[in-house]
């Protein structure tokens, strides 16, 4: 769902780009009180990983192809929505850079969206489902898909805003693209989630995991 | 447990691997916002297939244009994949260490501020 600079006026891209900014900043902040010295291999890797997994696009029928956006996975993993906001904003400014992928002038309301939303809405309905189920892989996949529908909707109401979309037809169409994308950012997401706490459990803290051998 | 730098090493042999996967596997259909602006557009059907050689139709009034220098993650066509591996490789290998410098230098750099 990376916007192109052809889809939104410039001085709406500049009104999204300030929210953005506001939220950069308190990443930065995140990133210089919460990040030690033990997670900022795991952060570097994770902006790497999340990186490879945006440029797989698998097919979802319907003539239509999507990817991990990992919002819901930097949050869950890093237990905390600024840590999403930090890595995607990061992935996010090379991918429109240096590959085109989201445009220039709308890399802040692509920021908002992906990182802002999609963090917010992973962390949050993974703590509070992990809190009710107990159950790291539901709670993550139920975060994960949010992670991804939301973001989506957010997207067609800017388009819709922008002139570029209609209303309903945008959200329509966006809303089952992205409910189908996201069973892959769920998917994605929980064996991550599994891969990098097997790997390091140490790292990760997930609310209820008790850490053994320490 | 695996340490610091095998955890490292591990984590971008995988990033890079799907990343390579990628460039051979991944879909050329439109993602989810492309397929929206050409079902709004009327060139496509909500839950048909995409018609080949479809465009999206862009109007470039009062919006800004940027080319970047390797669209799409390739090097061109002359480059085939072999380019795109190349591009998808350095594009991870730089997310990786644009984020751990920047990580870096507000944690070691910046002094506290008092």
């Amino acid at each position: 769902m990376h916007i192109p600079d052809a889809f939104i006026p410039i001085w709406q891209g500049g009104i999204y780009w300030i929210i953005a900014l506001v939220f950069i900043a308190l990443a930065l902040k995140w990133a210089k009180n919460e990040m030690n010295e033990e997670k900022l291999p795991l952060v570097a890797v994770l902006a790497a990983g999340i990186f490879a997994l945006q440029s797989f696009n698998l097919p979802v029928s319907m003539g239509t192809s999507g990817h991990l956006v990992g919002g819901a996975l930097a949050a869950i993993i890093l237990g905390s929505p600024f840590a999403a906001v930090f890595i995607l904003t990061m992935v996010l400014i090379v991918q429109a850079i240096l590959f085109g992928d989201g445009g220039i002038t709308t890399l802040g309301v692509n920021i908002i969206n992906m990182g802002v939303i999609g963090g917010f809405v992973g962390f949050y309905t993974f703590k509070g489902l992990k809190g009710v189920t107990k159950s790291m892989p539901i709670a993550a996949f139920v975060a994960a898909w949010l992670a991804c529908v939301i973001p989506a909707c957010a997207c067609a109401v800017e388009m819709f805003f922008a002139g570029t979309f209609p209303l309903t037809e945008g959200l329509l169409a966006m809303g089952i693209y992205h409910a189908i994308i996201g069973v892959i950012e769920g998917v994605v997401t929980v064996a991550a989630i599994y891969l990098i706490t097997t790997a390091r459990p140490d790292l990760v803290d997930l609310g209820v995991k008790t850490v053994t051998g320490r | 447990m695996m340490d610091n730098k095998t955890f490292i090493i591990a984590g971008i042999i995988v990033a890079l691997l799907i990343g390579v996967v990628a460039v051979f596997m991944a879909s050329g259909d439109p993602d989810g916002l492309e397929s929206t602006a050409l079902v709004v557009q009327g060139q496509k059907q909500l839950t048909g297939a995409t018609p080949p050689d479809v465009e999206i139709k862009e109007d470039m009034t009062g919006k800004f244009s940027y080319t970047a220098p390797m669209p799409d993650y390739s090097l061109g066509e002359s480059m085939g994949t072999m380019g795109g591996s190349i591009a998808i490789i350095g594009g991870t290998i730089l997310a990786f260490l644009v984020v751990l410098g920047l990580a870096c230098a507000i944690k070691f750099a910046v002094k506290p501020a008092k």
